[in-house]
């Protein structure tokens, strides 16, 4: 693999965005915003934890399913970018797995979390691993007994979904959830690192 | 005033990006207005008030962080660091047209999430800015030394809806 992670995050680490005269931050063919990580996590946080115990798992969905939706398209839009073709695309030998691990370091670089492709199966199964995020941050004593990470689940199935589940769809009807992911291991559950399994989605 | 330099660092060990010392994270509009949808379809608890809440008092934090770090004192001052720092994080062209203590007024002539709503779902005849009724909670509150949840802000004309600009009314409770 010709991926090197660590070039990229320190390359795209360093891309910054700021509004412009509007106050908007249209990158990426998407509006993006830059907010505190614990304005995400409270709401995920509380809206979890207060609705009735039987709607918690619906809940989870939803907010898998908001990151869900902006992995693919704000994933689609950065490996279309010309940051990515100044810097990921030299690397990229083996299409779409070098793309994979290539995107993977581009989440790392955007903060989202220090993660990395553990185990890839092409076209059928791929294991994320991350070893620091922000959804991991609201507990701070104990542990979760539930694993909490719903914005990278949602990010790891729609990597897949760019990869190996055909042409990206800017209406998202096709293209998307085309794979699913789990959360097996959690920083919040007392885990020494998040491991998030990504596989096709049944139909 | 002059200009406002939001201080940035990026932890290369934990992969984070920091704004104000704080973990600042980039999302899309997709994700904001997904948060936005699921608030606005949970009425069982009021979720719509929850995640007004939790930017108040998110935001309230860094606007009061902020005053504190540059030594602002007056309210038209720190409104309009409110302003700068609404538009630096992406949320849009935000204007208090007028503030007091007791109450006040704000327009907004570009919204990202107004904007992102529609571009996703088209209008809608209910405003959807739970943020910014949120934000304005925290920018009131940071300036006049008070609390968000002294403030009740209410939209009373929404971009979602077609108007060219969205208008809230700010008022403590």
């Amino acid at each position: 693999m010709a991926i090197d992670r660590k070039r990229i995050i320190d390359a795209l680490s360093k891309v910054t965005v700021a509004g412009d005269e509007n106050g908007l931050i249209p990158a990426f063919g998407v509006l993006v915003n830059q907010l505190p990580a614990d304005f995400w996590n409270g709401f995920a946080q509380r809206l979890t934890h207060l609705v009735d115990s039987d709607l918690r798992e619906a809940a989870e969905l939803l907010l898998v399913n908001a990151a869900h939706e902006c992995g693919y398209h704000t994933g689609y839009g950065i490996i279309t970018s010309e940051e990515w073709k100044s810097v990921v695309a030299p690397m990229v030998e083996k299409v779409p797995e070098d793309v994979l691990h290539g995107a993977v370091a581009v989440l790392a670089a955007w903060g989202w979390a220090n993660a990395e492709v553990a185990e890839l199966a092409p076209g059928e199964r791929m294991v994320v691993r991350a070893y620091d995020y922000y959804e991991a941050d609201p507990v701070v004593c104990g542990r979760a007994r539930r694993p909490q990470a719903f914005m990278l689940r949602g990010v790891c199935a729609a990597f897949m979904d760019l990869a190996y589940g055909g042409p990206y769809d800017p209406t998202g009807a096709t293209g998307l959830r085309t794979f699913t992911c789990v959360q097996t291991k959690g920083i919040e559950c007392g885990d020494p690192y998040g491991e998030f399994v990504v596989t096709r989605a049944r139909t | 005033m002059k200009e406002v330099v939001f201080e940035r660092a990026f932890d290369p060990r934990r992969c984070r990006h920091l704004l104000e010392g704080r973990t600042s994270v980039l999302h899309c509009h997709h994700y904001s207005t997904l948060y936005t949808q699921l608030a606005d379809d949970c009425t069982m608890l009021d979720a719509r008030g929850l995640l007004a809440r939790v930017s108040a008092e998110t935001f309230f934090e860094i606007l009061s962080g902020l005053q504190r770090k540059h030594g602002w004192h007056s309210p038209a001052e720190r409104l309009a660091a409110a302003e700068r720092y609404y538009a630096f994080a992406g949320l849009g062209k935000l204007k208090i047209v007028s503030a007091g203590p007791d109450a006040g007024e704000a327009e907004l002539e570009r919204s990202h999430i107004d904007e992102g709503w529609v571009r996703k779902w088209g209008r809608r005849n209910e405003p959807v800015n739970f943020i910014t009724q949120g934000f304005l909670a925290a920018a009131f509150a940071a300036a006049f030394d008070r609390t968000p949840s002294d403030y009740a802000v209410r939209e009373i004309v929404s971009m979602v809806s077609g108007a060219d600009r969205s208008r809230f009314l700010v008022a403590r409770g």
